[in-house]
């Protein structure tokens, strides 16, 4: 198959499933906008008939205005020469402690490691994922650090204390009434 | 209390026992752990844990201004930092539909090149450390550090530079430099021998690393393995050329492959590459006095830029794989989301570990060196 | 008492020493101790990466008799390259405090002195000298080579000098650090190391050693018992 043929074909492929938004951005970029549902479908038809086989990441934005995680699958086809991206929005659940989605592990591999990551980033649990247990906070205890209502600023300035820097020549500038002046907003409480 | 991880665990009734690596231990390539499981001295089963360089790239990103960030960008991958910088310019170009003049876009190659050449050079050094072979790790830091004087004295920086922003190259290069550079690659060419004698076709290597942590090239597409590696079990695939970006489609080069998938093959790879940047850069030497021009586009203030809405996702290929950044602008005067998939975040964790079942101990670090596994990358 | 011949080399606690040549003998054991160091580089950030140049041939650095070492029970100088996380810090300190006295600490890179370029991200500990005594601070994002052989300097001349004392601190005021590690890890925070009983074996103890915080560390600590080995032959 060269990447004319491949490029055909994806666009039947995509006709196939329901409510699918295709988007070509350049030669070698596609976007797609998916419901939820029909992502893991969407994904198996791409891995099994378009040569989709690279998962090259798993991107997750949060948008808490909208109540909503946004799930970024990009996958690359060696012999198509494109790279798909599949944007997908899942619930965000801000009353309970973790969204829900399913992994596509079986589908790419690749996908245990970037699952793990956004579990632990995120607090999005993935149904089926092999390693579902803390990998790189292992000794994080807070929420999850990157959703945006987490105040990394705020968690810096209550637990750590910052060290003194009070040399010589300040003091003798002090001495003479001078010394540096901080603005109010700079002020790190 | 000892860290929950570091409690040893009996299993009775077994000759089995487990086996820590890391994170303090010069078989480790940097900040990291692996977990073994052991019969005897073969690896029944590994796990990897990282996690000791974790710094909140992401999160520190989403505070900083879009300029701001092009300081902490080279700090996710210490030994190949341009094309850190270079990718994240991209992705903002990308969003701001901002053209490169071309010959900032060449300057970049060329960084890009240098780079290549001494992160290859520092895990020669490294892999051969891990046989017991000391000497071509001097030799390997020694020859990086001429490059890193050429990038300090186009950069002012050693390691981290900083010299690439969105729209282009801070300022051209010095008077005399790509003279200077051309010198290190005559240089990098003549010892090109005494690297081939001491350590590609030295028998004491070469069967030290024959048939250790085999992957072919199905389980490579598997598993998501990228960059040399995958290139070591005979796929041709590289994304400067089946994705390029910058001007790579008007250079001529190479893309050196081998098929047994090994950590010889992966070596072989490498060693290639070095000198295919070799030809790319004497390229360079000879095309960029033609490009005249600007080295970058105009950008707004930058302490007040905010990069319009959208989203991008761009990729290149560093030294050690497929490197990728998918950036998100809300319009804002800061990114609003920026994922980094670090070129070894499949190779330190899930190849690795997958690689590391049936092999001997004393494999497993060259196995690590030979995948060029960068922990940063993996932490963030 | 220890005596080397017949010259007493420690003078009895609360007695100043007569013997002349003791302070002879205690110039020469300084000046032979900042002459062999033993390192142990605890990668523990992006500093890292100039430490193989620094080592290697271009710079040098066993040229001033400082040497990499693999384990912490041999090494002399724990060096910290770069920014600690949480998770490394606890580390970290495992390996100081397995380490034998004297033993220094070099902070190297902006980040060990007080959070550097990562102020604002969650995960890493910011000023070390909380945790740990810090005998020489290397400034620079990151410091070059040169820099760092010039610490190395600064330290083997502060042996020499009698000052590098640091390690002492650690003892003295035990329950300062301690308490920064359980404000951070928890208060079921606890090593395997008996660091009051090695204080009390060094003579090291103040009433510094002592406070809220160990009687914390006290109330849950277990006595360690030996693995029980299960190999097969
Ligand atoms: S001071 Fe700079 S080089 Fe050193 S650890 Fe911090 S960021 Fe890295």
């Amino acid at each position: 198959m060269n990447c004319e043929e491949i490029n055909l074909w994806l666009d039947t492929l995509l006709a196939e499933i329901e409510e699918i938004e295709v988007t070509r951005k350049s030669e070698r970029r596609v976007r797609v906008d998916v419901p939820a549902s029909s992502l893991p479908a969407l994904l198996e038809l791409l891995k099994g008939k378009a040569s989709y086989v690279h998962l090259s990441a798993i991107s997750c934005v949060d948008w808490p205005d909208d109540e909503e995680f946004e799930l970024v699958y990009h996958c690359w086809s060696y012999e198509a020469k494109s790279l798909l991206s599949a944007h997908t929005r899942i619930p965000r659940n801000s009353a309970q402690e973790f969204a829900h989605y399913v992994s596509v592990y079986d589908i790419y591999k690749p996908a245990a490691f970037f699952e793990r990551d956004i579990y632990e980033m995120y607090g999005i649990y993935f149904e089926s994922s092999p390693y579902m247990e803390k990998f790189i906070l292992t000794e994080w205890n807070g929420p999850p650090p990157m959703r945006k209502d987490f105040d990394a600023e705020q968690y810096v300035n209550d637990t750590f204390n910052w060290a003194d820097y009070h040399p010589q020549w300040l003091q003798e500038l002090e001495e003479d009434g001078g010394g540096i002046a901080v603005r109010p907003e700079d002020i790190r409480l | 209390m000892r860290p929950e991880n570091y409690q040893l665990v009996a299993l009775p009734n077994s000759d089995e026992y487990e086996l820590f690596i890391g994170p303090n231990h010069p078989g480790i390539e940097g900040n990291y752990a692996f977990k073994l499981k052991l019969d005897g001295d073969r690896v029944i089963s590994g796990k990897a844990d990282a996690g000791y360089l974790h710094r909140g790239f992401e999160k520190l990103m989403e505070g900083r201004l879009w300029i701001q960030n092009l300081a902490i960008v080279p700090r996710i991958c210490v030994p190949d930092p341009v094309p850190m910088e270079v990718v994240y310019s991209l992705t903002v170009e990308d969003i701001e539909k901002m053209e490169v003049p071309l010959r900032g876009q060449w300057i970049r190659v060329m960084q890009l090149e240098l780079s290549r050449i001494a992160s290859h050079l520092f895990t020669f050094g490294g892999h051969a450390a891990t046989t017991g072979m000391y000497t071509p790790s001097y030799w390997g830091v020694a020859d990086r550090d001429l490059a890193l004087d050429l990038f300090e004295e186009l950069t002012g920086g050693r390691v981290y530079h900083i010299y690439n922003i969105p729209g282009g190259v801070r300022r051209d290069i010095p008077n005399g430099f790509l003279d200077r550079l051309s010198d290190y690659l005559d240089y990098l060419e003549t010892r090109q021998n005494d690297y081939d004698n001491l350590l590609f076709t030295n028998q004491v290597f070469v069967k030290r690393a024959r048939n250790v942590g085999v992957i072919n090239q199905e389980q490579a597409l598997e598993w998501g393995v990228t960059g040399p590696n995958l290139r070591a079990t005979g796929l041709a695939f590289d994304v400067r050329r089946d994705d390029p970006y910058l001007i790579y489609n008007e250079l001529d080069f190479e893309i050196p492959t081998q098929t047994a998938g090994d950590c010889l093959a992966r070596i072989l790879v490498r060693r290639d590459e070095l000198f295919q940047s070799v030809r790319i850069l004497r390229q360079i030497i000879k095309h960029l006095p033609s490009v005249k021009g600007p080295v970058r586009a105009p950008i707004p203030n930058p302490l007040a830029w905010n990069v319009s809405m959208g989203e991008s996702y761009c990729r290149v290929e560093s030294s050690k794989g497929e490197l990728a950044y998918y950036t998100v602008s809300d319009g804002g005067p800061k990114p609003y989301r920026v994922h980094v998939r670090g070129a070894s975040s499949m190779h330190a964790v899930q190849v690795l570990e997958n690689m590391a079942v049936g092999q001997r101990i004393e494999d497993i670090a060259q196995i690590m060196f030979s995948l060029d596994a960068c922990p940063p990358e993996v932490d963030r | 008492m220890s005596k080397i011949g017949n010259i007493p080399v420690n003078a009895q606690a609360g007695k100043k020493r007569t013997n002349p040549l003791a302070g002879v003998f205690d110039e020469l054991v300084q000046f032979c101790q900042s002459r062999s160091m033993f390192m142990l580089h605890y990668c523990t950030g992006c500093g890292a990466i100039e430490l193989p140049p620094a080592m290697t041939s271009r710079f040098d650095m066993e040229r001033l008799g400082i040497q990499p070492m693999v384990t912490p029970r041999q090494a002399d100088i724990l060096l910290v390259t770069g920014y600690v996380s949480v998770k490394t810090l606890k580390r970290v300190i495992l390996t100081y405090e397995q380490m034998q006295s004297p033993k220094y600490v070099i902070g190297i890179c902006s980040c060990t002195v007080n959070g550097g370029m990562y102020w604002q991200s969650y995960a890493t500990a910011k000023v070390l000298n909380e945790y740990l005594p810090v005998d020489v601070y290397i400034a620079g994002c990151m410091p070059r080579p040169e820099a760092v052989i010039e610490g190395m300097r600064r330290l083997m001349r502060n042996i020499e000098e009698g000052k590098g004392h640091a390690w002492k601190d650690y003892f003295q005021r035990y329950d300062y650090y301690l308490g920064n590690q359980q404000h951070l890890f928890g208060d079921d925070w606890q090593t395997p190391t008996d660091i009051i009983g090695e204080a009390r074996h060094y003579g090291l103890e103040t009433e510094q050693t002592y406070g809220e915080h160990t009687r914390i560390l006290e109330q849950h600590q277990q006595p360690l018992e030996p693995h029980k080995m299960r190999i097969k032959f």
